[in-house]
């Protein structure tokens, strides 16, 4: 990790960061269902490559700012923990994938703390908090739903780090 | 995929469509906060005659509100089921095992659901009456502040105008993107799980070099035209607070002290 600070961005960073916030947006569109109960979709990715090109810090403030207007522009209602929920998953992205060689295990971690962590306590915590919503009651449904999400996503995130064509815009920068 | 309508803005002309939408942000966190705090039949009545005044008000007609309550249905459903079958206290009317319907589980699910309607038709009220540009920059004046404790709200405010300049053009190259591998013979959504993942990679990766080769461009565009980080520019978009803002504003913190009194 080069640095936790707010480093100045170039202008091409700051361009990236952008346009990733953008896919940010986008991508939650862009959901498939492997089976019939569950939609899963591809906002992470977005996410992890803020992390890899920018490191922890930006990528959490632009993740946190594409969660608070993302929230607002499609109408769903807005909590503040989601939004910590949205720093915290860059910032792990970052702390294990920001300027050091890609390794299996190290996605592996980097995806199980935020699958346990993130999507599964926080993120229940917070619609518990908000909606009274019985946090045992939620918990396993949305257990199971990380069982199966939490494979699928370290298999894409592994395959898209390892990608030349990746790796050489990473080189760009 | 359904077709992509990015935000749900409805235009309009009404008192709603008006306001500053730094006012409109306040207001709908406020009211948020309000409804965590209600806690008695009085106190929701208030909270709904402040909220329906105000869809009155937007004159958007009601049914976009209810389509802005589905994507939470399964949640609403689940809880108040949840709260109906475990609650406890008050009157039995009928039990089964450790499974009963009890007085005070009926009125607390009543409460859980009037809640969820009013906080998902504030966002939505929000949402269909101000334009996602300018929800962009009301964000970003309320984050001004922050600006103190050297936070870098000008990159994040310029990044955030990147980004929603950049939502329809990047969504039209997905589905372009799409078409030309379905072209190649791709098949999105069939076959199982391995298959399905296997089949986005190809989407995914034209996409982000996509992507990255329009920010490149872009950057070097805006340094052509004169664009360093930190130096302090002006503003063209400037928001301008009026009266109805703070009339409005000053009904939601009356409506909040009312609500204070008549809660238990």
């Amino acid at each position: 990790m080069k640095t936790l600070g707010f480093y100045r961005l170039s202008t091409l960073r700051t361009a990236i960061l952008g346009v990733l916030m953008a896919l940010q947006l986008i991508l939650g569109r862009f959901s498939f269902s492997p089976t019939t109960f569950f939609r899963f979709s591809f906002t992470f990715i977005a996410t992890v490559l803020m992390a890899v090109w920018v490191g922890p810090i930006w990528a959490s403030v632009a993740s946190a700012l594409t969660d608070i207007v993302g929230t607002l522009i499609m109408g769903s209602p807005y909590f503040v923990g989601f939004t910590i929920s949205a720093i915290l998953g860059a910032f792990i992205y970052g702390v294990f994938l920001y300027d050091q060689r890609v390794s299996l295990v190290k996605v592996i971690i980097a995806q199980v703390l935020i699958s346990v962590i993130v999507n599964l306590v926080l993120n229940t915590l917070w619609l518990t908090l908000m909606y009274k919503t019985p946090f045992w009651a939620l918990l396993p449904a949305r257990g199971l739903k990380e069982l199966v999400s939490a494979p699928i996503q370290i298999f894409i995130i592994y395959i898209i780090l390892k990608n030349t064509t990746i790796r050489t815009l990473g080189r760009r920068l | 995929m359904d077709k992509f309508i990015f935000g749900r803005f409805i235009p309009g002309e009404s008192w709603v469509h008006k306001m500053d939408p730094r006012a409109k942000l306040l207001i709908s966190f406020f009211f948020i906060l309000l409804v965590f705090f209600a806690n008695n039949v009085m106190s929701y009545v208030l909270v709904f005659a402040v909220l329906i005044s105000s869809i009155l008000l937007s004159g958007v007609s009601l049914g976009f509100f209810i389509k802005g309550i589905r994507p939470l249905l399964w949640l609403m459903v689940f809880t108040v089921i949840i709260q109906i079958l475990f609650g406890a206290g008050g009157h039995v009317y009928w039990s089964w095992g450790w499974i009963s319907i009890t007085q005070q589980g009926v009125i607390s699910a009543v409460y859980i659901l009037l809640r969820f309607l009013a906080i998902i038709m504030m966002s939505t009220l929000l949402t269909l009456t101000t334009q996602p540009l300018q929800i962009a920059d009301g964000v970003e004046e309320l984050l001004k502040p922050l600006k103190k404790i050297h936070f870098p709200v000008e990159t994040l405010a310029l990044m955030l105008s990147l980004a929603l300049r950049f939502v329809p053009t990047l969504m039209d190259e997905a589905t372009k993107i799409m078409d030309a591998q379905r072209a190649r013979g791709v098949d999105f959504g069939s076959g199982g799980v391995k298959q399905q993942v296997k089949t986005v990679v190809p989407l995914l990766i034209p996409l982000f070099v996509s992507a990255f080769n329009r920010a490149s461009d872009i950057a070097i565009a805006m340094e052509a035209r004169g664009y360093k980080d930190g130096l302090n520019r002006t503003k063209y978009r400037e928001l301008r607070w009026r009266k109805q803002d703070s009339i409005s504003g000053l009904i939601y913190v009356v409506a909040g002290v009312v609500l204070l009194f008549i809660r238990n």
